[in-house]
């Protein structure tokens, strides 16, 4: 598994024949830095809530993360409309959605702890307990099965010496199997946290493992 | 060639900016003729707008194909209560993809459709509905959305008109069954995103009890070009029940798979061989799936004079849905393939029906079975019954979605399930 073979780890239309960079792609460059306080208010909701860095100890919530709270909260007509969002916050900060986060996020909200937590369990993107540095999601509905995303999953399983849903012994990679993640012409697609990578065969799993572990390695 | 693949044959309304890093900006946004479609919405006022919509006859592209106009037109017209814009970008259906590429390639195409839509229905406020995975193409929406803000043409008397219209943001967590239109308003007011039983419709009482339209981000996008250029216009392509043109993704096997814009009513088989290049290493065509994976599937044969338009699906036994064209090769294990949507659905029922949580997961059961080699004969009939309970029966269409792949692959590749049940074999097993 040369390198040469992965050209553009990271980005659709990976065939070879394209003239566009990987950041023109993905619209980093057009996106900037996003500021924790959230930027403008109607944007704060959205910022990406799967990171690498994780602090399951993280306070809920201070600084300029408080100030997104409270800018998320003057969006919606309720409190309670503001959960998910609070949530999602809450997980970038911490990594996983834990019991308690669940009853914490509770109390900000002025929302019952069981409801929150049947809010909270519902939805797939909650970790309920931590996982790796990255979390890789391989994809292996319809589209992406019919062009070899079972061998692409168990590529990843093989390469990072895991079990599904487990995490490596260094911390850094936990696999899972994804449902459908919208990329269906840019098989196989796999979502290593925030991040989509497209046009992932088997054979380039360790050229994507190798850049994820330079990137931990450099911090991010 | 640039990314993504293009063809001769496309019209591109939509699609125009697609691979090109400019279009994402406001300024190269303008360029292209940006903010003129809400301009003149503002200038024509409310019911103009979705006149000119009506007149269009375009039809919303998540699925369902229900008139835009029409569907604008149900709100109601005083603003004594607060009226609501849903943008469904909850983009999930197996084999769809073409969303996520008007999000990150042309944001503020979706940005201007949002104002239009808003306007149409006396709403000042619209909420964008992200799924959650899309954190990616998210950022990027959300930078064109502060750019939209600084420029006054988002937020308080947009462009000098006098008309307020806000719009947020919202990123879902994770889950199918949200972009369903009554499960996405619960999912939006902080609920698990459980469907709502219809009547009362959005109209009346959608998101926060209020009135509200839940509207695709393609329908969204095409509606700037239609005020811009007038309905009559955009019915110069399409056929008279399925105006306009429409984003087709194309995936599965084939040598250049993607997103297509072209004329509604455009040949199925041309789109495949021409346009995508046809199937890889001269195999043959096995089945497709025309509108995503809750629409029957199509043997070979339902192909080949089939038009890709709604009434051109429906006649050729299937339906248009989204127009996500998954297309599978004579190597194709059919049984193994529905197997797989079946785990999808029992994976994404929300747990409120029973036909549907019961069926989806006692469906996906049989079919492993099959799979594995321990079925029987029985098991067909079984698999149908069940199917057949699972339509028509509960709240949203979710069951309906997985009972159409089992009966139409049962009727039309009988042979794949009984090799497999009489020798253990696999048809088509590479």
């Amino acid at each position: 598994m040369s390198e040469a073979r992965f050209h553009n780890p990271g980005w659709a239309g990976n065939t070879g024949e394209f003239d566009l960079t990987e950041a023109d792609v993905r619209g980093s460059e057009f996106v900037g830095e996003q500021p924790p306080d959230g930027g403008h208010p109607g944007v704060a909701p959205s910022l990406p809530y799967m990171l690498a860095r994780k602090d399951p100890e993280a306070p809920l919530f201070e600084g300029p993360y408080q100030e997104r709270f409270e800018k998320i909260r003057g969006r919606y007509p309720t409190a309670r409309a503001a959960l998910i969002p609070a949530l999602n916050l809450a997980q970038e900060l911490r990594g996983h959605v834990s019991p308690e986060t669940m009853d914490e996020v509770a109390g900000l909200l002025g929302l019952s702890e069981a409801f929150v937590r049947g809010v909270a369990t519902f939805y797939t993107m909650y970790n309920k307990r931590p996982v790796g540095r990255f979390l890789i999601q391989v994809c292996t509905n319809i589209s992406c099965n019919l062009c070899g995303a079972d061998e692409v999953l168990a590529a990843f399983l093989e390469h990072t010496g895991t079990e599904l849903g487990e995490t490596s012994s260094d911390g850094n990679f936990t696999v899972a199997e994804a449902e459908c993640l919208a990329a269906c012409g840019f098989p196989t697609c796999v979502q290593i946290n925030s991040r989509y990578f497209e046009d992932v065969s088997a054979a380039d799993v360790p050229a994507v493992l190798e850049r994820l572990k330079r990137e931990a390695n450099d911090g991010f | 060639m640039a990314y993504p693949y293009r063809h001769e044959k496309e019209t591109r309304v939509m699609s125009e900016g697609f691979g090109d890093p400019a279009a994402r900006t406001l300024a190269g946004w303008k360029a292209m003729g940006g903010y003129q479609g809400i301009a003149r919405a503002l200038e024509i006022g409310r019911e103009a707008t979705v006149e000119e919509v009506k007149a269009s006859g375009l039809r919303g592209r998540g699925g369902a194909g229900f008139p835009t106009g029409l569907k604008w037109s149900f709100m109601p017209k005083d603003a004594r209560r607060p009226h609501y814009l849903l943008c469904n970008a909850d983009e999930s259906e197996p084999g769809t993809f073409k969303d996520r590429e008007i999000i990150r390639w042309t944001p503020h195409q979706l940005i201007e459709g949002c104002l239009v839509g808003s306007h149409a229905i006396g709403a000042a406020h619209c909420y964008i509905y992200l799924r959650g995975e899309f954190f990616e193409s998210t950022q990027v929406l959300a930078r064109a959305l502060e750019e939209a803000y600084e420029a006054g043409l988002v937020g308080r008397d947009i462009m000098g008109s006098g008309v307020d219209i806000d719009m947020t943001l919202h990123v879902g967590a994770g889950a199918y069954i949200c972009g369903e239109e009554t499960g996405l308003m619960s999912s939006l007011e902080g609920r698990r995103g459980e469907p709502r039983v219809k009547p009362p419709f959005p109209a009346a009482v959608g998101a926060f009890g209020m009135p509200s339209t839940i509207n695709n981000v393609e329908t969204l996008a095409a509606v700037p070009h239609i005020l811009r250029h007038g309905g009559e216009w955009y019915r110069q392509w399409g056929t008279d029940k399925s105006p306009g043109t429409k984003l087709f993704c194309v995936s599965g096997h084939v040598n250049r798979p993607g997103n297509y814009e072209l004329p509604l009513g455009f040949p199925l088989m041309e789109l495949i061989e021409d346009v995508c290049g046809g199937i890889p290493n001269g195999r043959a065509l096995k089945a497709v799936i025309p509108g995503g994976s809750s629409v029957p599937i199509m043997s070979a044969e339902d192909c080949r004079a089939c038009s890709l338009c709604y009434e051109g699906v429906e006649a050729a036994g299937s339906l248009l849905g989204c127009a996500s064209v998954i297309v599978m090769d004579d190597t194709t294990d059919i049984v193994k393939q529905v197997g797989r949507m079946a785990y999808f659905y029992a994976h994404e029922s929300c747990g409120q029906c029973t036909p549907c949580r019961e069926g989806t997961a006692w469906a996906t059961r049989i079919l492993r079975r099959i799979e594995d080699g321990r079925g029987t004969e029985d098991d067909l009939d079984t698999l149908i019954e069940i199917s057949e309970q699972m339509t028509g029966t509960t709240i949203c269409v979710l069951s309906d979605s997985l009972a159409m792949p089992i009966i139409s692959s049962i009727e039309k590749f009988r042979d794949d399930y009984l090799a497999l049940i009489r020798r253990g074999e696999r048809v088509g097993a590479a």
